[in-house]
């Protein structure tokens, strides 16, 4: 029987005013499950209190069957977590490619003094290679286009290795090519290494094969019909 | 010896040199946290603060410089903490704190009958009277910063790129802003000491400026930020030695020039 990856109960959480509002959810382990919705709707705070980044008000979360509630419990979230955000493109900070899926590694297999080793460069190299980005390696971050950064991002998500993927619209301004290409290569990805992947986005495109897709709308979420 | 450079052999000349070089050498790292946190605000902010502190401090009877300095590091410290608890902007909050200083400064001045040049004096900068334990200090700050850079690496590179990924991967990134806002706080004052407030940037901004754009890499940035730092600072030093002039200008305008190579070098790269 398939066990689920992420089980939500109730789900009340915010910033001092509520935006879940006893959100209750069932994410089977290795999914490709997707999150619709509106601007404000609560997709990110979804991901936020998935991620142990935002502590829900009430409610109960289960990660690959642990209860999370402690401080200790989200710190082993995180650490279990890829996660991957919108297209940056303000930052500018000179950082290779390399050294950029690098920093995906930290807090599971290097921090403080435990520096990189070379598994760390060889499991780096080995994920530029899924994502087609190998030979980009020794570039500047800088001088890439936004789908080969986005492309660099789901590496650097993926080398720490996670058991649940979270992407925050990750194909927000992109050009139509460049989302085309990212959905293909995160499905075929997903599908590859079985890793349970939670896709929010505020729109709908072609191309997403979800597993099973769900709409969120002021806090409350609802089956989408169109898986 | 050189004619012109026999005023070295004066201790308070050399202690002003090895405080410029240290000061570049090291201070000049925090310019790429910085400019790569589009921090550029903040400085200018912590130097009107300064301007306060002097006030402050005159009125209280003690030295203006000191009172820029504690008063810097206290609102670096304020700046580093309530930023992401009150969800605001650093530039936000630099902008209440520039022009609330500014304006308390002048009220204390009015009220106080506080000498307004006297205050203005620390925008001019003392480098002549660099003492021994300033040396001390300055280079214990550098220290401090460097060590900051090594044991620290990973986790400021991740803050610098993705404070938001670093956040979801667990890197106390509260705790790394703090450290970085006194360190550059600590910087300003001494700075504002050394080359005046209004050429702080030339210690502080103008090397990773120049640096930044040459570079693919973190540490190459830092590196050559660094080496930049003491070049301009040491060049400058030596110019002002060999035509009689104010020192934190002339260190400005080597700072100037490395950086309209660096655009040079760029614009040849990018042909």
């Amino acid at each position: 029987m398939r066990v689920n990856a992420v089980e939500l109960k109730d789900i009340h959480a915010g910033y001092g005013f509520e935006v879940l509002k006893g959100l209750t959810l069932s994410i089977p382990s290795g999914s490709l499950f997707g999150i619709f919705g509106p601007n404000g709707a609560g997709k990110s705070t979804l991901l936020k209190v998935i991620g142990g980044l935002l502590v829900p008000d009430s409610g109960h979360l289960f990660v690959l069957e642990r209860k999370v509630s402690s401080e200790a419990d989200r710190y082993w979230l995180k650490r279990n977590i890829g996660y991957l955000a919108q297209i940056q493109s303000t930052n500018q900070l000179p950082i290779t490619v390399e050294d950029t899926v690098l920093l995906g590694r930290w807090g599971r297999f290097f921090y403080g003094m435990k520096r990189p080793n070379m598994t760390d460069y060889l499991r780096v190299e080995e994920t530029l290679a899924l994502v087609g980005m190998v030979e980009f390696r020794k570039r500047d971050w800088r001088s890439l286009s936004g789908g080969q950064r986005q492309r660099v991002a789901l590496a650097r998500a993926l080398v720490r290795d996670p058991h649940i993927l979270l992407m925050d619209e990750p194909t927000t301004y992109l050009d139509q090519k460049a989302q085309d290409e990212l959905i293909e290569l995160i499905t075929r990805l997903q599908s590859q290494l079985q890793i349970t992947s939670i896709v929010v986005t505020h729109q709908l495109q072609s191309g997403w094969q979800f597993s099973q897709s769900w709409q969120i709308n002021h806090g409350l979420i609802s089956r989408c019909c169109v898986d | 010896m050189i004619e012109w450079l026999e005023p070295l052999q004066i201790p308070i000349i050399r202690n002003s040199l090895i405080g410029l070089m240290l000061a570049g050498g090291m201070f000049s790292l925090l310019g790429v946290v910085v400019i790569s946190l589009n921090l550029t605000g903040l400085r200018f902010t912590l130097m009107h603060v300064g301007l306060l502190g002097a006030a402050v401090g005159i009125s209280l009877g003690i030295s203006p410089t000191t009172g820029a300095f504690i008063l810097i590091i206290i609102i670096s410290g304020l700046l580093g903490t309530i930023g992401d608890r009150l969800q605001l902007s650093v530039n936000s909050l630099s902008g209440l704190f520039m022009t609330g200083s500014l304006a308390v400064a002048f009220l204390i001045l009015a009220r106080s009958g506080v000498p307004a040049m006297e205050v203005f004096g620390i925008f001019a900068g003392s480098i002549l009277f660099l003492t021994t334990v300033d040396l001390v200090v300055i280079a214990s700050l550098g220290l401090l910063i460097l060590s900051v850079f090594f044991f620290g690496f990973r986790e400021i590179q991740l803050t610098l790129v993705d404070k938001d990924l670093a956040k979801s991967l667990g890197v106390p990134v509260g705790l790394i802003h703090l450290i970085i806002f006194l360190l550059l706080g600590s910087a300003v004052a001494f700075a504002l000491k050394l080359v005046g407030a209004l050429l702080v940037d030339s210690v502080l901004l103008l090397p990773a400026m120049a640096a930044l754009p040459l570079t693919s890499g973190l540490k190459s940035a830092l590196f050559l930020t660094s080496l930049f730092g003491m070049l301009s600072s040491t060049s400058g030093f030596l110019l002002a030695l060999r035509f009689d002039l104010p020192v934190g200008a002339s260190v400005a305008v080597s700072g100037t020039g490395i950086l309209l190579l660096s655009l040079l070098v760029q614009r040849r790269n990018r042909k």
